[in-house]
């Protein structure tokens, strides 16, 4: 199999003996994007595991997004499911629910504040 | 007859476009509004005039009348289309064009404000003879007093924003408790979205299909229908994929829909280009179709109606604005084949069709016979944060349903987008699945396949290695950028130092 570079940038031309196939792709911080017959891959360079194992977990915007509510404060007990922080991007309500039974050890955000992904909200302890 | 020689395109993305295009072809000067997030965006840079109305948010720039109304004024605009969404349904937009002596392309304001006010739209269908869904708005809007009305008329039952549409605000709940939960939520999006919370709880028709007619209407008491559009494949309550026909109607159904759509439109006194949206439960000769409600203005998905009957529908409405009769009579249209449009979303499928915000690393759109794209983004750009995260409509046309499904799969195979998460490979699963395939549609289609619909095989060898070759040989261009505007695209020649051809 060889691959070479298409016709246009980014595009990727695979030839395996007759056969040839097409694919687009593309390096974006720490992930390289592959697309190829209508599916859209993220290929992520592997790092070491941001979040500590099991004792601890912290709840991240997934986009920019304005908080709209904070239902917990530092030191309450929350359960597997609970919105802890109600989060508004594009017209869209998302609720921040505990991911797992646990203590809120730290909460970074209030209500009106926007916030960017990969920052911790909400964290839970055990 | 009264001339536009400048419209002011009060809308953003794709639509904007859809109109500066129309406006080109009729020799009409067309006029962009902007908000900051937008100060380059492509319909800005498409047309002849571009005024900044405000900051980011809608709700300071394209929801805002006065900035809208200012920048009409300032650039001479003689008329302004409202594209659909932002304030394209709101009546007090339309008095404000109307006593500025502007041309508002569209209904009248007092057909905008009763259509818009579910009590006033299903209480003249009622006069009107066209069947309603058991529903109201209750005068008492407190949650208990929401709540109240909606225990009357009994669950399972839908919530949903007075002055709404597009499927914001609009919840549903089965029992007590989903109410409690449903009821603060959708005013909240309502207020949002049209700010406006009142809301309206109907009863919710279980498995039915979401079929609507498109009407047009002129000022001299004209009025046709263009056939209808099934747009029941939805996630969150909005449409992601339509067409025309539908699979459910017959040629005598189909008849009876039509004809109770023009019906609706007349007795509103209604002027351009709307939808009556049905609910239709069951399918075939033994089908009832219940009004849902009318949209006065252009929908999102008029190029399926576009391409099965050969019409212009923005180059009609600029027509009839101007005051000219309908550019067809009943008998003259026809549905000729069959259309699909996809919309193409920044979003996640994997995480409840999250809304996805980032750089738009490449995007390159299929093209051939039968395909058409209106899109509003371009490669390099940033997909913003504050506005509906859709790309793109990826329209096919053919000959036969099958047809059209064939080419829309293969135009979505050939739809490249990077560096941000969009929904082509759910649209994928969506045409090439069994029962989109047999037509056996109904509103919950994407929830009852959701599993089916979300696969995606993993990464295989080639993929894995067309990654690794891309790492290991960056392209001579900036690829990874997050940088907006077009000079950052990949595509763009004078960006790569290498030269022309590679």
């Amino acid at each position: 199999m060889a691959l070479s570079r298409g016709t246009s940038p980014n595009e990727l031309i695979a030839r395996d003996g007759d056969r040839v196939d097409r694919l687009y792709a593309i390096v974006s911080g720490a992930t390289t994007w592959v697309f190829r017959h209508g599916i859209a891959y993220e290929v992520v360079e592997p790092t070491a595991p941001r979040r500590r194992a099991g004792s601890h977990e912290s709840l991240a915007a997934p986009m920019p997004a304005t908080v709209i509510a904070v239902n917990v404060q530092p030191g309450a007990q929350v359960s597997r499911g609970d919105i802890l922080v109600l989060l508004e991007a594009m017209k869209m309500e998302l609720p921040l629910r505990a991911p797992s039974n646990g203590k809120v050890t730290a909460v970074n955000c209030q209500a009106g504040q926007l916030v960017q992904p990969g920052t911790p909200l909400v964290e839970i302890g055990e | 007859m009264r001339p536009i020689r400048r419209l002011l395109v009060a809308n953003r993305g794709e639509i904007a476009l859809r109109v500066i295009r129309a406006c080109r072809e009729m020799g009409i000067e067309a006029v962009a509004i902007y908000s900051d997030a937008d100060a380059s965006a492509p319909h800005v840079l498409a047309a002849d005039m571009a005024v900044r109305i405000g900051p980011a948010p809608a709700a300071e720039s394209y929801l805002n009348i006065g900035a809208v109304m200012d920048a009409a004024r300032r650039t001479d605009a003689d008329a302004i289309h409202p594209g659909y969404g932002f304030l394209s349904e709101r009546a007090a937009f339309a008095a404000a064009c109307e006593d500025a002596d502007v041309i508002f392309v569209g209904p009248p304001s007092e057909v905008i404000e009763q259509m818009g006010s579910k009590i006033g739209a299903r209480a003249l269908m009622k006069k009107a003879g066209v069947p309603v869904v058991p529903g109201q708005a209750p005068n008492d809007q407190t949650d208990a007093g929401v709540a109240a009305a909606a225990e009357a008329i009994g669950f399972p039952i839908l919530i949903k924003a007075s002055a709404g549409g597009g499927g914001k605000g609009m919840r549903a709940a089965r029992d007590a408790a989903g109410l409690a939960e449903a009821i603060p939520a959708a005013r909240r999006e309502a207020e949002a979205a049209f700010g406006d919370g009142t809301l309206y709880v109907e009863r919710l028709i279980e498995r039915p299909r979401h079929v609507e007619v498109q009407i047009f209407a002129d000022a001299h008491g004209n009025a046709v229908h263009l056939f209808e559009r099934e747009c029941s494949i939805q996630r969150r309550h909005q449409k992601i994929v339509e067409e025309s026909p539908s699979t459910a109607l017959t040629p005598a159904l189909r008849a009876r829909m039509g004809a109770a759509a023009v019906a609706a439109a007349q007795s509103a006194g209604y002027c351009n280009a709307g939808t009556i949206e049905f609910l239709l439960e069951g399918a075939g000769e033994w089908a009832s179709f219940y009004f849902l409600e009318m949209n006065t203005r252009l929908q999102v998905e008029h190029p399926v109606t576009e391409l099965v009957t050969g019409t212009d529908l923005v180059r009609a409405q600029l027509q009839v604005a101007m005051g000219s009769p309908l550019p067809w009579k009943q008998e003259d249209l026809v549905q000729r084949g069959h259309a699909i449009e996809c919309r193409v979303y920044a979003e996640d499928p994997a995480n409840n069709f999250l809304p996805q915000a980032g750089p738009l690393s490449l995007y390159r759109e299929p093209s051939g016979p039968g395909v058409r794209v209106d899109s509003g983004v371009v490669e390099g750009m940033d997909v913003p944060v504050q506005y509906d995260p859709m790309l793109a409509k990826l329209i096919t046309h053919a000959d036969s349903r099958d047809a059209a499904i064939g080419r829309m799969t293969a135009a979505l195979r050939a739809f490249p987008i990077l560096g941000v998460r969009t929904n082509v490979a759910f649209l994928l699963n969506v045409v090439r699945h069994p029962a989109f395939a047999s037509g056996d549609l109904h509103t919950g289609f994407v929830d009852e396949h959701l599993a089916a619909l979300l696969e995606t095989p993993p990464p295989s060898e080639l993929v894995r290695a067309a990654a690794a070759f891309v790492e290991e040989r960056p392209a001579p261009s900036a690829s990874s950028g997050t940088q907006p505007g077009p000079s950052r695209t990949a595509a763009d020649p004078w960006a790569d130092p290498t030269g022309w051809g590679r």
